[in-house]
C-alpha cells in the first residue's frame, strides 16, 4: 500500500465518521416528519417549535443543558464499560442507588456545609459502583449473564428506592401527596446563576467530568488497555492485561459515574429524591443512545447528549403547544441510533482515481 | 395452609409462566442458530399493543391474535434486517428496538385513544378459557380453573419446537448454523437465511407470549406492561441451556416467582414484593451458574478463561 493511498483511506474514514451521524440524524428527523404528517401536524412548524423551545430561547436552553448533564454522564458511564466489552444495562439502577444514598447522607449527616456535598457525592459514587460490582462479581465468579442481571437490578432497585420515599423518608411537609424526600439543606445545593431558570454549576461539573474521562480513556494506560480488552479479549490477556481486573475496574467506574450523574441531578436540579425520578425521565436510556451514536467517544457523547436532551425538551414543549405526544422525540432518537449503527459504504472517487492499491 | 390456596397459587403460576415460556422459546430458537436476540421485550410489547387495539375495535379474538402475530413479526423483521442483513451489533439493535417499541406504543396510544397509561374497554373479549375438570377433585379442578387456551398451547409449542429442532432435517440445519456458520454454509446450508428466519419465528413466538399477557388473565394494555419479562425469558432460556423442554421448567420457576410476589402482597409491602421476581432472576442465574461449575468440575472440564 502506498503512502498516498493510506492517506486517502484515512481521509475516507474521517469523512465517514463525520458524515454517518449527520446522515443518521437527518434520516431520524425525516422519519419523525413522516410520522408527524401521518398524524396531521405540520413537520416544519413542529420542528421550528421544537428547536425554538429547546435551544434558541434562553429559558429552554437552560432546561436543555440541565437535562443533558445526567444524560451525558450516564452515557459516558455506559461507554466506559461497553467499550471494554462489558455490557452494563443497569445504569438506571445504579443512578437510583447512588442518588438515594447521597440524599440519605445529605438529609442525616449532622453538618450541613458545601463540603458535605462532596461527601454526598463520594457516597453516591461508591454506592453506584457497588451496585455495578455485584452483577460483575456474579458474572465473573458464576457466569451469571451481566446483561440480564444488570437489567433485572434496574427494576428491582427502582422499587426499593421508591419504597424509601414512600415510607421512611417521605416528605411530610405540604399536602403529603407526593412521594418524595424532604429537600436537602440550602447550603449544600449547587449554585444557580439566576432565579429564573434551573441553570447551575452542575452542568459545568458534568462537562468537566466528561472531559476528564475522555483524557483517561484516550491518554492513559488504563484507557488503552480497556479498549484493547473490548476489541479482543484473548489478545488482551495474551498481551498481559488481567481481564478480571479490567472487568471490575471498568464496571466499577461505570457504576460510579452513574452515581455521580444522579448526584448532579439531585444537588443541581431537584434538591430531593423524587419517586421514580430516574425511570420516568429516561436519563440512562437516552445516555445509552447518545453514547451509541457517538460510538463510545466521550466528547461526542457530550455533544449528542445535549442534542438529544434538546430533542426531548422540545418534544415536551410541542406536546403542550399542539398536543403531539412527546414520545415522538424518543422515536426519533431510537431511529438515529439504528441508522448510525449501519455501516454506510461511502465509495468516493478518491479511491477509484488512484487505482486500487 | 389451605390446600385450595396452594392450588390457587399453582393456578396463577401456570398463568404467569405462559408469556415467559413463549418468549423463552423464541429466545432459544435464535440461540440455536447463534443469533442473540435482545429485542424479545419489544416483540412482546408490540404484539400486546396490536392485540388490544384490534380487540378494542373489532371484539374478535381471531383478528386480535392475527394482529399480535403480525406486529411481533414486524418488529422481528426490523431486528432481522438490522442485525442479519446490515450486520449491526445485537446489543445495539436490541436495546434501540426495545426503546423504540416502548415509545412507539405510548405514542400511538395517545394518538388513537388520547390517554396515557392503560387501554381498557367494555366488550373487549378475552382468550377462550378451558377449565380442565377431573371428576370431583377440587384441588385439581382449582389448579386448572379457567386457564386460557394459550396456557395449554405453550407446552404443546415447546414440544413442537423440540421436535422441529431435534427430529427434523431442517432443525438439524438450523442447529448446524449455530455450531459453525461457515461449515454449515460450505455444505450448502443457507446460513444467513436461516438466521434471518429464526428471528421472524421468535417474533411470532414472542407475539403469542405478548398475547397471553394482555388477553389471558385480564384484557388490558398497560404502558410498558412487559416490564422486563423479555429479559426474564432470556434468563429462562439460558438456564434451560436452549433446550425447549427444559425451558418449560425454568419458565414455570419464573412464573412461580411472579405468582409468589402477587400472593405475598397481602403480607409484605408491595414495593418489596414487586421487586421479588427480579431479585429471584438474579439469584437463580447465580445458583444455576454455581451448579454448572460444580458439574463441569465433576466431569473434569476446566472453566475456560
Amino acid at each position: 500500500m502506498t503512502d498516498s493511498s493510506i492517506k486517502a483511506l484515512q481521509r475516507k474514514r474521517m469523512l465517514q465518521n463525520i458524515l454517518s451521524p449527520v446522515i443518521a440524524i437527518l434520516g431520524g428527523l425525516m422519519l419523525g416528519a413522516l410520522i408527524m404528517l401521518a398524524v396531521g401536524t405540520s413537520p416544519l412548524y413542529a420542528y421550528r417549535q421544537m428547536f425554538a423551545k429547546s435551544f434558541l430561547d434562553p429559558y429552554y436552553l437552560a432546561q436543555t443543558l440541565v437535562r443533558s448533564a445526567p444524560i451525558m454522564l450516564s452515557g459516558v458511564g455506559a461507554a466506559v464499560a461497553w467499550r471494554a466489552g462489558y455490557i452494563n444495562l443497569g445504569m438506571q439502577g445504579q443512578m437510583c442507588v447512588g442518588g438515594l444514598c447521597a440524599t440519605l447522607v445529605a438529609l442525616f449527616f449532622p453538618v450541613k456545609t458545601p463540603l458535605t456535598t462532596i461527601l454526598c457525592f463520594a457516597v453516591g459514587m461508591a454506592a453506584g459502583a457497588l451496585w455495578a460490582l455485584i452483577p460483575t462479581f456474579l458474572d465473573y465468579k458464576f457466569n451469571a449473564s451481566l446483561i440480564i442481571t444488570t437489567l433485572m437490578l434496574n427494576y428491582a432497585t427502582n422499587y426499593i428506592t421508591d419504597y424509601f420515599v414512600a415510607y421512611p423518608i417521605k416528605d411530610t411537609a405540604g399536602d403529603g401527596l407526593a412521594f418524595q424526600s424532604p429537600q436537602i439543606d440550602a447550603a449544600m445545593r449547587f449554585f444557580r446563576f439566576s432565579k429564573k431558570n434551573a441553570m447551575n454549576i452542575g452542568v459545568f461539573v458534568a462537562i468537566a467530568a466528561v472531559v476528564l474521562i475522555y483524557f483517561i480513556l484516550k491518554k492513559t494506560r488504563f484507557g488503552y488497555e480497556s479498549k484493547i480488552t473490548g476489541l479482543n479479549r484473548k489478545f488482551a490477556s495474551y498481551g498481559g492485561i488481567k481481564s478480571a481486573k479490567m472487568m471490575f475496574t471498568t464496571m466499577g467506574l461505570s457504576g460510579a459515574i452513574c452515581g455521580f450523574a444522579a448526584c448532579i441531578e439531585i444537588f443541581g436540579a431537584r434538591y430531593r429524591y423524587v419517586n421514580a425520578m430516574f425511570t420516568t425521565t429516561g436519563y440512562a436510556w437516552t445516555g445509552l443512545m447518545a453514547m451509541l451514536i457517538a460510538k463510545y467517544n466521550p466528547l461526542l457523547t457530550l455533544v449528542y447528549s445535549i442534542f438529544l436532551a434538546g430533542l426531548s425538551i422540545g418534544g415536551q414543549a410541542l406536546q403542550r403547544a399542539v398536543g403531539l405526544p412527546m414520545q415522538i422525540s424518543d422515536i426519533i432518537q431510537c431511529c438515529i441510533t439504528l441508522f448510525v449503527s449501519v455501516k454506510i459504504v461511502l465509495d468516493f472517487t478518491v479511491f477509484s482515481k488512484g487505482g486500487k492499491a | 395452609m389451605n390446600s385450595l390456596f396452594v392450588a390457587a397459587v399453582i393456578n396463577s403460576t401456570l398463568r404467569y409462566s405462559t408469556p415467559i415460556l413463549f418468549a423463552a422459546l423464541g429466545s432459544l430458537y435464535c440461540t440455536r442458530c447463534n443469533v442473540f436476540n435482545v429485542a424479545l421485550e419489544g416483540q412482546m410489547l408490540a404484539a400486546s399493543f396490536a392485540a388490544i387495539v384490534t380487540n378494542y375495535f373489532t371484539h374478535s379474538v381471531i383478528l386480535s391474535t392475527m394482529a399480535a402475530i403480525g406486529a411481533g413479526m414486524l418488529v422481528a423483521l426490523l431486528v432481522a434486517v438490522f442485525q442479519i442483513s446490515l450486520g449491526v451489533r445485537d446489543m445495539v439493535v436490541g436495546t434501540s428496538i426495545n426503546l423504540l417499541v416502548q415509545s412507539a406504543t405510548s405514542f400511538l396510544m395517545q394518538v388513537i385513544f388520547g390517554t396515557r397509561g392503560t387501554i381498557q374497554g367494555n366488550g373487549m373479549v378475552a382468550l377462550p378459557k378451558l377449565s380442565l375438570k377431573i371428576g370431583s377433585l377440587s384441588f385439581v379442578n382449582r389448579m386448572f380453573e379457567s386457564l386460557s387456551i394459550l396456557d395449554y398451547l405453550g407446552y404443546i409449542t415447546a414440544i413442537l419446537v423440540f421436535l422441529y429442532l431435534f427430529k427434523t432435517v431442517r432443525g438439524f440445519h438450523l442447529r448446524s448454523v449455530g455450531i459453525s456458520f461457515e461449515a454449515a454454509k460450505s455444505l450448502g446450508v443457507k446460513s444467513q437465511r436461516i438466521q434471518f428466519n429464526s428471528i421472524l419465528v421468535s417474533g411470532a413466538l414472542c407475539a403469542l407470549g405478548g398475547l397471553a399477557q394482555c388477553m389471558g388473565m385480564v384484557t388490558v394494555f398497560v404502558e410498558n406492561m412487559t416490564a422486563g419479562r423479555g429479559f426474564i425469558a432470556m434468563g429462562a432460556a439460558s438456564m434451560a441451556q436452549a433446550h425447549p423442554i427444559a425451558a418449560i421448567f425454568s419458565s414455570l420457576f419464573f412464573g412461580a416467582t411472579i405468582s409468589m410476589s402477587k400472593t405475598l402482597q397481602t403480607y409484605i409491602n408491595s414495593y418489596f414484593t414487586e421487586s421479588f421476581p427480579y431479585f429471584c432472576t438474579v439469584i437463580a442465574m447465580t445458583i444455576f451458574g454455581i451448579i454448572m461449575i460444580i458439574r463441569n468440575k465433576r466431569k473434569g472440564i476446566q472453566k475456560s478463561a
